[in-house]
């Protein structure tokens, strides 16, 4: 990737504002770290709680840039087979089927066995060929001739040696395929990985990354997030729905309400005709913003001193 | 520019963030991208590039701005001059009469110039640079001063904070205070009216120096001390470690099974596979002419390993069982199912306290419940009718402790019925090996029922343990 092609990426306040016209509102760090993966080359892992715009940013990026983004989703069990690429089976069991019969013209005139395989010999490995290469996400981000966005979402989940796969693509962006020879990406990809955190990442792997840890925004942030998403509702609520959301991520819950989820409540608030927030409304609501029974039960209880204090401020 | 930044890398390092040479080129790249202009903007980038998990990158920033707060003036000479201001002790603004740089001509009327004229060593005093930097007040001069004077002396050994006054020591004779001192020495004994401003220049010179070596010490020896004391720790006996190390050593304890995890982690899986399974291969192959392109294996069927750890909570022996069952709990991601029971004068299962609060806490509740007198005899016979049916071949007991019955029935039996259905029997005992089986000991007997019988009285030890548990519950 060249700068020439992407003067969206030229300076950080470039991607901020790139970003925001794409309904992505970031902080300075997330830009910076975009810019410094375009710069170095460098894929970035991206962790953080679930739900604050990991996987969006990704996307956003591919959006801006205007390249093909190409997700690979991780879980326990993962392989090369199904990330990297596969040889056609069926294919190679069909050609050869077809040519046997070519087999007979082929070899004929042959004087004993030794030519009769010498002959053999000229024609090569074409079975394995790249004409045999089923290519999957990460041998197909490689093979875009402008570049691509690869996401490689919640690597967490996928087991130790998957990561070890990893290491060659995200360093050098190249894959060996033992019967071919090494083969090097046309444009190397921008690299996302994310990470939910539920367990550790390997040093080996963290060492190759940009390390961009996403927090919950604050109150301010999240209120141009807000906006951006959905800018039908008033001022005044927003404000007070944001607050509201900041004073539960206070309480002890198993799962805190995400950027999504704020985003989900104001949308639905919205469907609700609602212009203020009360109890009543917030109670009957309240399953958008936490998705456990025990949180909802634990929020409830707090749900009076927590509107009240937010009126006070 | 750059040995700074390499000198910064150092520093971290020392702060237990582990960065690679390769990290370390990568953050100079990132300098050179970003430029040394936007102070906020390279401090984002190089946290990307350094700081792997949230926790480093607290500690990065702590360390950045220590570090960069004095060394800016390398990166930018504009911001030396604000920065250097900063830092100069507040009285010399406080006395006006101060001679400034403008003052230089007025300087002869000075008590102190005036001593000089009547003494050539205090003349040659006045000339000397430290003492020119000092009643010109340039701080820049100053700071640079000190800074050449700390590399002379390698401030950045500094290890521990004993050596601070020491340090501080070296760095002042390196600048050449002697002088000065002896300046001060001579003016008393004159009671010459420039004592008190020469002993101002003194005290300002080295309240200075004391700065930057008490802001060198927080860069350089605080994680080198860090350093130094887990080790300590980590060969101390449990039993000895002072209440307000307790923290450092949940930590420690919590590093060194994050340590065993990964080390064991791997190896588990690779167990899954069975032998190939022949007939199912063949099978499969039928439609393709009976080319067997998919091999089919047969799984192999494990038993679940468990293990039951069993921990006297009395009070000789309590410190040890808490670390072993952090260290067990810490571990669940790679041990298999550990089920606990805590026994001073009767046995009870303990488990479900470790569901249901976090491990510290937990500890807390099972110490409080099951602590008292000893009495084996009574707590095997509990954990017989507990737990006996449930051991079989794939389990193994720990039992920590230091088997001393008060005199009482040690009930070996139940003890042997227990060697026979399990498959391993380990005995953990703080005790040293030489005094097991004295007194009221009972060690030496009940030995005879255990596969396997060790001294633990330090996390050392306790790791080598546990990494022995990991390699025979595969």
């Amino acid at each position: 990737m060249q700068l020439d092609d992407f003067p969206q990426l030229g300076s950080v306040k470039e991607i901020e504002q790139g970003f925001e016209s794409f309904g992505y509102i970031c902080s300075p760090k997330i830009a910076t770290a975009v810019f410094l993966a375009f710069q170095l080359r460098k894929p970035i892992l991206v962790e953080g709680p679930p739900g604050v715009g990991k996987t969006e940013l990704a996307k956003t990026t591919a959006q801006l840039l205007d390249l093909p983004l190409i997700r690979l989703q991780c879980y326990e069990g993962l392989d090369e087979a199904k990330a990297l690429y596969e040889w056609k089976y069926g294919k190679q069991l069909l050609y050869t089927q077809v040519l046997k019969e070519k087999l007979g013209d082929l070899l004929k005139g042959a004087k004993g066995l030794a030519e009769s395989v010498e002959r053999l010999h000229q024609f090569g490995d074409i079975f394995y060929s790249e004409d045999f290469l089923e290519p999957r996400p990460l041998l197909k981000a490689m093979q875009q001739e402008r570049g691509a966005i690869l996401l490689i979402d919640e690597i967490d989940k996928s087991d130790y040696e998957f990561e070890s796969l990893l290491l060659e693509i995200l360093s050098d962006y190249q894959v060996s395929i033992p019967e071919i020879g090494t083969i090097k990406a046309r444009t190397s990809p921008m690299v996302f990985l994310t990470s939910n955190n539920t367990r550790d990442i390997s040093d080996a792997l963290k060492r190759r990354c940009l390390h961009l840890y996403i927090p919950f925004p604050t109150v301010e942030l999240e209120e141009r997030i807000v906006r951006s998403r959905v800018p039908n509702v008033d001022a005044q609520l927003r404000h007070q729905l944001v607050e509201f959301v900041h004073s539960l991520r206070q309480l002890d819950l198993k799962k805190s309400p995400a950027i999504s989820e704020t985003i989900d409540w104001a949308r639905s608030l919205l469907l609700l005709h609602a212009d203020q927030l009360d109890e009543e409304l917030v109670r009957s609501t309240l399953n958008v913003l936490l998705k456990f029974e025990d949180d909802i039960e634990a929020a409830d209880g707090e749900l009076r001193s927590i509107l009240r204090e937010n009126q006070a401020t | 520019m750059q040995s700074n930044l390499v000198s910064f890398i150092q520093v971290l390092r020392t702060h237990d963030v582990r960065v690679s040479p390769a990290e370390t080129l990568d953050a100079m790249t990132v300098a050179t991208t970003l430029g040394y202009a936007d102070r906020q903007l390279l401090r984002d980038g190089l946290a990307m590039t350094l700081a792997k998990t949230p926790e480093e990158e607290a500690v990065f920033l702590a360390c950045f701005d220590r570090y960069f707060y004095q060394r800016l003036s390398d990166f930018s000479g504009q911001d030396a001059r604000e920065d250097a201001g900063t830092q100069s002790p507040p009285e010399v603004e406080e006395h006006p009469g101060e001679p400034g740089r403008s003052d230089n001509d007025a300087a002869e009327l000075s008590p102190l110039a005036a001593a000089g004229s009547q003494s050539p060593s205090i003349q040659a005093l006045l000339d000397s640079p430290l003492m020119q930097s000092l009643v010109n007040n340039d701080r820049n001069e100053l700071t640079m001063a000190i800074g050449r004077a700390a590399e002379q002396v390698n401030l950045r050994q500094i290890q521990l904070f004993t050596q601070k006054g020491q340090f501080t020591r070296k760095i002042l004779d390196a600048m050449g205070e002697e002088q000065l001192r002896a300046a001060v020495i001579e003016l008393e004994r004159q009671q010459s009216p420039a004592l008190i401003e020469l002993q101002r220049y003194r005290d300002i010179l080295r309240e200075q120096v004391r700065d930057v070596v008490e802001r060198e010490y927080l860069l350089h020896a605080e994680g080198k001390t860090k350093q130094f004391m887990d080790d300590v720790l980590s060969k101390t006996r449990l039993n000895n470690i002072e209440y307000i190390y307790l923290h450092k050593v949940h930590e420690l304890v919590r590093k060194m099974a994050k340590k065993l995890a990964s080390r064991h982690s791997r190896k588990r899986r690779q167990l899954k596979r069975g032998q190939l399974n022949m007939a199912k291969t063949m099978r499969k192959g039928i439609p393709n002419d009976g080319v067997m392109f998919n091999t089919y294996w047969r799984q192999i069927r494990k038993e679940k390993p468990q293990i039951l750890a069993v921990c006297d909570v009395s009070g000789s022996v309590a410190a040890y069982a808490k670390f072993l069952l952090l260290f067990l709990y810490s571990l669940q991601d790679v041990l298999p199912k550990v089920r606990s029971f805590a026994f001073s004068s009767h046995l009870g299962e303990v488990s479900n306290y470790f569901d249901d609060y976090p491990v510290e806490k937990a500890i807390e509740l099972v110490n409080w419940k099951y602590g008292g007198a000893t009495d084996y005899g009574n707590s095997l016979q509990d954990f017989a009718k507990l737990a006996l049916d449930d051991i079989n071949s794939n389990t193994t007991v720990i039992v920590l402790g230091d088997a001393r019955n008060n005199n009482g029935d040690p009930r070996l039996d139940i003890m042997q019925s227990v060697y026979q259905r399990a498959r391993q029997v380990i005995w953990l005992n703080p005790e040293s090996r030489r005094v097991w089986g004295s007194g009221d000991s009972e060690m030496l007997r009940y030995q005879s029922a255990c596969h396997f019988s060790a001294e633990c009285n330090n996390l050392k030890q306790l790791e080598r343990i546990v990494d022995q548990l990991l390699k025979s519950t595969k």
